[in-house]
């Protein structure tokens, strides 16, 4: 039941995306969610839409998978398209009581709806290609100049790598300890929402407790391998730029550059 | 006569259609009566854990039946937690599950689950709590505040206050000192002998299966291996050692001495070789 949740849900795999650096991989996939939320006519949107298409195809990953995290949020999409279909200026093309819905309307729903999708779309293919040590590991990277300004950001990527660890760990926990509450006669699939919320104490307990635990012994194993924070440590993978990151980055620009000239050249929808 | 408990070909299989794709259980048929102690053996990853939480409900087969007392478990899956009262489960590291405020307390949650009356719960309790034996002074107390034997116990009194016709038990006795061991192993047996239940006892501990079960099941790499009396499975060595399986010490010894050419049976236990070997001493072994 628990494992249906894609959370940044590896995918392993030896596709171009999957063998790019993953500092690369963490800016391009912020640029073309900046990108995607720049463009403001027909022509800018069909063609990031023809990227992020061609993304997910090179990608490797069952397009199944894909369409598993968009369906997490079709409900906000919806929400959000839905409530932007009333709230255009200009010329009423329909209208009843106080809802009225005009051509800018229309245009501002799919834009919202294209924007929200591409984001998460982006984001799966980002996280579906690379393993969560690796992206942490970039993020380390990319954030390092800020610890010139005194922010820790070793140990917030240590904070991170130790959490993205532990969430396998405490699923599986979570499943076990269900399961033997379910053994037990515990009941979580029915009832209002009150008695579900206290069919929760019997799983929650334990999984405190256990968690509680596992900080500590993680804390003294780490302590006795003489761990003392970010200062002086090296790396055991030390990551390289390579052609096909060159390659890629071209893309990202030349994408950047399509973008804006559809940007200058046609007129502005949304 | 239907069996208590029967399963016709089931397969289980995690992660369909996706690079871990997993066969846990594959096709699997056996049947277990009232009042059996079924020891179940085998590697890490052999499928055994995938096949008993198969027989209380916990996984719904890819395909095939699980048939209590004759009837498909999954015929109605509202009604699968009557199922799972019936088929009580001990998973591995039971301390685990602990989460009350009082060992009695956490002892009841099952019995009070089956919507029993307050006065049947705790006294269900109570009795759980003798039959594995834990003194009553320790039930007012927060379950972790115990020892790791006493938590054991406790959470295995919290199965047998439901008191299911079938116990099964997943390694009840991994990281328990050989005394804790020991209590647990007698309370088992003699849980078994007085109630007339139905036990399934999975085990890495050869030693442990040939003291206590009847009927030994084997699996290996999702099938069932072998399915017999304990002499009769333990008499065949080398199959087992084959898939990476031992006979316990003193079935390895007295195999070595009949080979040898000594008039010795396949021997399960340490007083069944002794038994056998004193006679063979000169003057019977009475100047031992």
């Amino acid at each position: 039941m628990t494992r249906d949740i894609a959370l940044g849900q590896y995918f392993p795999g030896k596709s171009v995306i999957h063998r790019l650096d993953p500092r690369l991989k963490l800016i391009l996939t912020v640029a073309f969610i900046v990108y995607i939320f720049v463009v403001h006519n027909f022509w800018g949107l069909g063609f990031l839409i023809l990227c992020t298409a061609a993304m997910l195809l090179t990608s490797g990953v069952p397009v199944r998978l894909y369409f598993k995290s968009i369906k997490g949020i079709l409900f906000i999409v919806l929400f959000t398209a839905v409530l932007n279909l009333f709230y255009g200026s200009g010329e009423p093309l329909w209208q009843w009581g106080f809802l009225t819905i005009t051509q800018q309307g229309i245009f501002n729903a799919i834009f919202i709806a294209v924007r929200i999708a591409g984001l998460v779309l982006f984001s799966s293919v980002l996280t579906f290609t690379t393993s969560p040590t690796d992206l942490t590991d970039a993020m380390e990277r990319l954030l390092k100049p800020l610890s010139k300004l005194h922010v820790k950001v070793h140990e917030i990527a240590m904070m991170m790598t130790i959490a993205l660890r532990f969430v396998p760990t405490l699923l599986e926990e979570t499943d076990k300890i269900m399961a033997a509450q379910k053994a037990r006669g515990a009941d979580m699939e029915s009832g209002g929402l009150m008695q579900r919320i206290k069919a929760l104490v019997p799983v929650l307990i334990p999984l405190f407790v256990s968690s509680f635990r596992r900080a500590y012994d993680l804390a003294m194993a780490m302590e006795c391998r003489c761990y003392h924070g970010g200062e002086g440590r090296t790396k055991m993978k030390v990551l390289h730029l390579t052609r096909l990151d060159a390659g890629a980055a071209l893309a990202g620009i030349a994408a950047l550059v399509v973008v804006i000239l559809c940007n200058v050249f046609f007129a502005r929808v949304f | 006569m239907t069996p208590l408990l029967e399963t016709k070909n089931v397969t289980c299989v995690y992660s369909p259609h996706t690079p871990f794709e997993k066969r846990a259980v594959d096709s699997v048929s056996i049947k277990i009566e009232k009042g059996d102690f079924i020891g179940v053996i085998g590697h890490t990853g052999s499928g055994k854990s995938t096949l008993i939480q198969m027989l209380n409900g916990l996984i719904r087969p890819t395909s095939g039946q699980v048939l209590l007392n004759g009837r498909d478990i999954w015929e109605n899956p509202k009604k699968i937690r009557a199922v799972r009262f019936k088929v009580g489960m001990v998973f591995q590291y039971p301390e685990d599950q602990l989460f009350e405020e009082t060992v009695l307390k956490d002892i009841m949650f099952g019995p009070r689950n089956m919507g029993l009356p307050d006065e049947e719960i705790e006294r269900r309790a109570r009795d759980a709590a003798h039959f594995v034996g834990l003194p009553d002074e320790l039930l007012e107390r927060s379950p972790f505040e115990l020892s790791g034997g006493e938590k054991r116990r406790a959470a295995i009194a919290g199965v047998i206050a439901m008191d299911p016709d079938v116990l099964i038990l997943d390694e009840p006795a991994a990281g328990l000192d050989p005394a804790g061991r020991d209590v647990l192993l007698s309370s088992i047996t003699s849980y078994h002998r007085t109630r007339g239940n139905t036990v399934l006892f999975v085990s890495h501990s050869m030693e442990d299966v040939a003291r206590v079960a009847d009927r030994v099941l084997v699996m290996n790499d999702a099938h069932v291996e072998m399915f017999g009396t304990t002499k009769e499975v333990f008499s065949q060595a080398g199959r087992l050692s084959q898939i990476g399986l031992q006979v316990p010490q003193i079935t390895q010894i007295m195999s070595i001495l009949k080979d040898e050419g000594y008039p010795v049976e396949t021997t399960l236990t340490l007083e069944e070789a002794v038994a056998q070997l004193l006679p063979l001493l000169p003057k019977g072994g009475d100047d031992l």
